[in-house]
């Protein structure tokens, strides 16, 4: 059970801030535009908060391209749209904080190699509810989604969509809770990304063979048993090694009902 | 809820190489990682339709996907240009004749948990009630999972596999 609503809060209000500029090769105009700054949760995702930045640099393009898909880089890597907001930076900038976070602006050459294509915000929604049904599933055997009426998913899209703390956790708090004998989720959705980006997701389980919680240190010593201190960050901190994992899942998952976790 | 375990994967997979390899299906059996491997098939296609003919290229894997315990089917197609197809030049291929909505709630486009790249992924949800009413009574878990995939994306199963 996610209790400790302070903690939950303050996850959810985290923000940062962005500088936009246009790339050079896509100004059409004599004249440069001003780069776009804005302030963004860091739980949510690009297709959601820039729409007025598009406005904004959409004169300055070749017409032709006014339809085009656009999609971000920074320091030439591009950004996956479907990473949340405050875990791109982290996963980029952790080591080396810089704010604002200046990012390119691209309308042409889309990296489809590396990006998926996001047409619309009805993809992020689907990629979104996708990654918690799979986060379920590795709790719950996905019995909370699937007996949860379509209303409570769009509760919680919108929600986050929309800057709703308590809409939001009206509903993710079912998908926090522990179920049957097990005062425990079956496994901790979680996923932990080199700096390159490349992540190691496998079944965790957040008790010890003991029945003891499992802290992020055992974790840790279980997975890379050859390195020696070994940090994760998420939200912008260094998690103390002594946290038992159940807790971390309850309150430091993104909205996804995953854990995004940077070595470091 | 039924499924199938990585065990189980790993072995139909060891069968299913042997059958492609006996009537040169082209399919590879990649040990990635200690506890990942895959099934992989990269081909050309010679799509016709009508008078409209065009070479693709196109690449298919065959992946145990560890939260939902069953095996999962990915896919990229290339035109001539080696430009991705999009998801609905997919669809427009398949045999079965299905609706944008439908099509696109069962294929989309993800980033591929092995490669990390993006890659149309069949969901899961839907894979795992089929396989779970043919379970007892299937061979080869992975030849009746392509069973179910084939018509929809068009690709062609050689009849040895059901033998």
């Amino acid at each position: 059970m996610a209790n400790d609503r302070e903690v939950l809060r303050e996850i959810w209000d985290g923000k940062l801030p962005i500088c936009f500029h246009l790339a050079q090769e896509e100004i059409m105009e004599i004249q440069q535009p001003d780069p776009f700054y804005v302030m963004v949760p860091r739980l949510s995702y690009f297709p959601l908060v820039i729409d007025k930045m598009k406005r904004h640099f959409l004169r300055f393009i070749s017409q032709e391209n006014s339809d085009s898909e656009m999609w971000l880089d920074f320091n030439g890597q591009p950004l996956k749209w479907h990473y949340p907001i405050g875990f791109l930076y982290d996963l980029y900038c952790g080591n080396d904080p810089q704010l604002p976070w200046t990012l390119t602006v691209h309308f042409t050459k889309f990296p489809e190699d590396i990006l998926l294509h996001c047409p619309n915000k009805d993809v992020v929604e689907a990629h979104y509810m996708s990654t918690v049904k799979e986060a379920d599933v590795l709790k719950h055997r996905g019995q909370v989604m699937s007996t949860m009426q379509k209303k409570d998913h769009n509760q919680l899209w919108l929600g986050l969509q929309n800057d709703k703390f308590d809409q939001f956790w009206a509903i993710n708090r079912r998908l926090m809770e522990s179920h049957g004998d097990n005062d425990g989720f079956k496994h901790i959705p979680l996923r932990i990304y080199t700096d390159d980006g490349v992540y190691n997701q496998r079944l965790v389980c957040p008790k010890n063979t003991d029945n003891s919680r499992k802290t992020l240190q055992q974790m840790i010593s279980e997975l890379y048993p050859e390195k020696s201190n070994v940090n994760l960050r998420t939200h912008g901190v260094i998690i103390p090694p002594e946290t038992p994992l159940q807790w971390l899942s309850e309150h430091l998952s993104y909205p996804d009902n995953f854990l995004h976790l940077c070595l470091c | 809820m039924s499924s199938v375990t990585y065990t189980d994967f790993i072995e139909a997979a060891k069968n299913f190489i042997e059958i492609s390899n006996r009537c040169c299906d082209g399919w590879k059996f990649i040990e990635h990682d200690k506890d990942k491997c895959y099934l992989r098939k990269e081909t050309f296609l010679n799509y016709k339709n009508g008078d409209y003919e065009r070479l693709l290229k196109a690449d298919y894997v065959i992946f145990y996907k560890e939260s939902y315990c069953v095996p999962s089917f990915s896919f990229n197609v290339w035109n001539s240009a080696g430009m991705l197809l999009s998801l609905d030049d997919i669809r427009t291929m398949s045999l079965i004749s299905i609706n944008k909505k439908d099509f696109y709630s069962v294929v989309t486009q993800q980033e591929h948990p092995i490669f990390q790249r993006p890659y149309f992924i069949i969901h899961p949800c839907h894979t795992e009630s089929v396989l779970a009413a043919f379970k007892d009574k299937s061979k080869n878990i992975i030849v009746t999972f392509l069973g179910l995939v084939c018509p929809l994306l068009n690709i062609n199963l050689p009849l040895e596999y059901g033998m």
